[in-house]
């Protein structure tokens, strides 16, 4: 099990484990090859889908109260609860926005969005799950998904499910094209330096944390190098801040 | 006349006051459990603590560490994949290792690299509630031997009361509770690290110095340091207001 250190195998795996990784690994490749990142975030929705017991799934990035969008829904109902959503301002994936934290409702009938729930009542939608795509203060999105009947996730769903709203994260961070493979806790997410470093380039630049990050994956991509390295030098100080010009 | 004992007993008091405190007031889990590490190292002589919590992926993260320095920040970071802390969770059992040397053989990426920083033993606690296990607290010692039955006792006490902070009351029926509980403190922790990020360069200080600024600035204004370290990042407080705030007569210090 911890034989492949240096590759970074996780002591702890499932089966799920092994097909989010899947999804993750197909998702950098089709980026590389010069796929959008529209097509990476369908399948990821579509993996959702078939990989957990849901019925439907969507991303929707947001700035703030004005700018909304759902990039892609995998049915119809799924598209409906976002626009929806949209349209009355209340609903998991703006709570889970708002809030950076998930809003999760195993039961639609138990929720703190009567208007949404009422508007809703006629899709045939039991249980919804909202994640924010977030990475500290960044916060850009939302991945909702539903379920006819009510139900809470397994722990064991509960890991593939964060695990794939992990993958969405990365593509719209721009940070899935960093390493083909690694382990989960390799993720450039993971690492405090990436955040810390973003930090940095806030005060040199006196920028948003969404703009530093740009400026960060900028420079990785014009020196050819990861961000994860970048990072590291800014925070090491072998490289200032002032260097890591626009993006 | 003080003796040694009863003032470790007013600070003992003291730290279970503190923690308690957290359950009943407003509080901050990142600020909660540097507390609970640095009570380890005070109340326990423990020559390090630190503090992971499960990711809900699989994984662990580094959630709370005594210091910041980076060599053992590594070593947290290599029990991710082996060592006793993933046993202590996966069992929700305490793992006490008395003799680090004499376990090579049972991790052998985590023993070499734990007595190189100059560590002989380690104890890792759970922060279990019933049948949920969400972390583990560990404790490393410089010299070899089992730490006193006394001071596990209270090390597990703090770690409950840690836990069930975190969880909170509704959260031991509901699952879901326990899923926003954890994501939220993860990607706070996030934030602190880009806050720390910010005011390292605007105030050339090094990480650890950098959090011990935010905590200081929470401190004074009564806010949480995740909010801080939000405003900070977001820009509505300015680096300035925070470091001139915290800053200690002289230089450098934390």
């Amino acid at each position: 099990m911890s034989r492949a250190w240096s590759t970074g195998a996780l002591v702890v795996a499932e089966a799920g484990d092994d097909e989010a990784d899947r999804v993750r690994h197909r998702v950098v490749g089709d980026l590389r090859g010069g796929g959008s990142e529209l097509d990476a975030l369908a399948k990821v929705c579509d993996a959702c889908v078939e990989l957990l017991p849901v019925d439907g799934a969507s991303v929707s990035v947001m700035t703030g109260d004005l700018g909304r969008e759902c990039l892609y829904a995998t049915d119809r109902v799924a598209a409906r609860i976002e626009a929806v959503q949209f349209s009355l301002g209340e609903g998991p994936c703006f709570q889970a926005f708002d809030t950076k934290r998930p809003a999760l409702a195993p039961n639609l009938r138990d929720v703190a969005w009567p208007v949404f729930a009422a508007e809703i009542g006629a899709e045939p939608v039991g249980a919804l799950f909202g994640f924010p795509l977030v990475a500290g203060a960044i916060s850009i999105g939302a991945l909702d998904l539903y379920r006819r009947t009510p139900g809470w996730l397994s722990a064991a769903q509960l890991r593939v499910a964060l695990r794939l709203v992990d993958v969405a994260t990365l593509v719209l961070l721009g940070l899935g094209l960093d390493r083909a493979a690694g382990a989960w806790t390799d993720l450039p997410l993971r690492r405090a330096q990436v955040h810390q470093a973003v930090g940095m380039l806030i005060a040199e630049f006196g920028v948003s944390p969404e703009h530093a990050l740009a400026r960060l994956r900028g420079h990785a991509f014009t020196t050819g190098r990861l961000v994860d390295e970048v990072a590291d030098d800014l925070v090491s100080r072998r490289l200032h801040p002032a260097d890591v010009g626009g993006a | 006349m003080e003796t040694p004992g009863s003032a470790r007993e007013a600070l003992l008091l003291g730290a279970f006051v503190r923690m308690a405190d957290t359950l009943v007031d407003d509080y901050d889990v990142v600020e909660m459990l540097h507390e609970l590490v640095g009570y380890c190292v005070s109340l326990l002589d423990s020559a390090a603590a630190g503090l992971v919590l499960s990711d809900q992926r699989g994984g662990l993260q580094v959630l709370a560490s005594s210091t910041d320095e980076t060599r053992l920040l590594e070593l947290f970071q290599v029990q991710i994949r082996e060592g006793p802390c993933l046993d202590c969770i996966g069992a929700g059992e305490p793992v006490r290792v008395p003799d680090l040397a004499a376990e090579r053989a049972r991790w052998p990426r985590f023993v070499p690299q734990a007595v190189s920083r100059g560590f002989a033993a380690v104890h890792a606690i759970p922060m279990r509630l019933r049948q949920n296990t969400i972390g583990a607290l560990n404790l490393f010692d410089h010299g070899v031997g089992a730490m006193a039955e006394q001071d596990l006792l209270v090390a597990r006490a703090l770690a409950d009361i840690a836990t069930i902070g975190i969880l909170h009351e509704r959260a031991i029926r509901r699952g879901e509770v326990l899923t926003e509980q954890l994501q939220t403190a993860l990607n706070n922790r996030i934030t602190i690290e880009q806050a720390k990020g910010v005011l390292a360069h605007a105030g050339r200080l090094d990480m650890h110095q950098a959090f011990q600024a935010l905590r200081a600035y929470g401190r004074s204004r009564n806010a949480l340091v995740s909010e801080v370290a939000h405003q900070v990042v977001t820009g509505v407080i300015t680096p300035a207001a925070v470091l001139t705030l915290s800053a200690p007569p002289g230089r450098g210090s934390t």
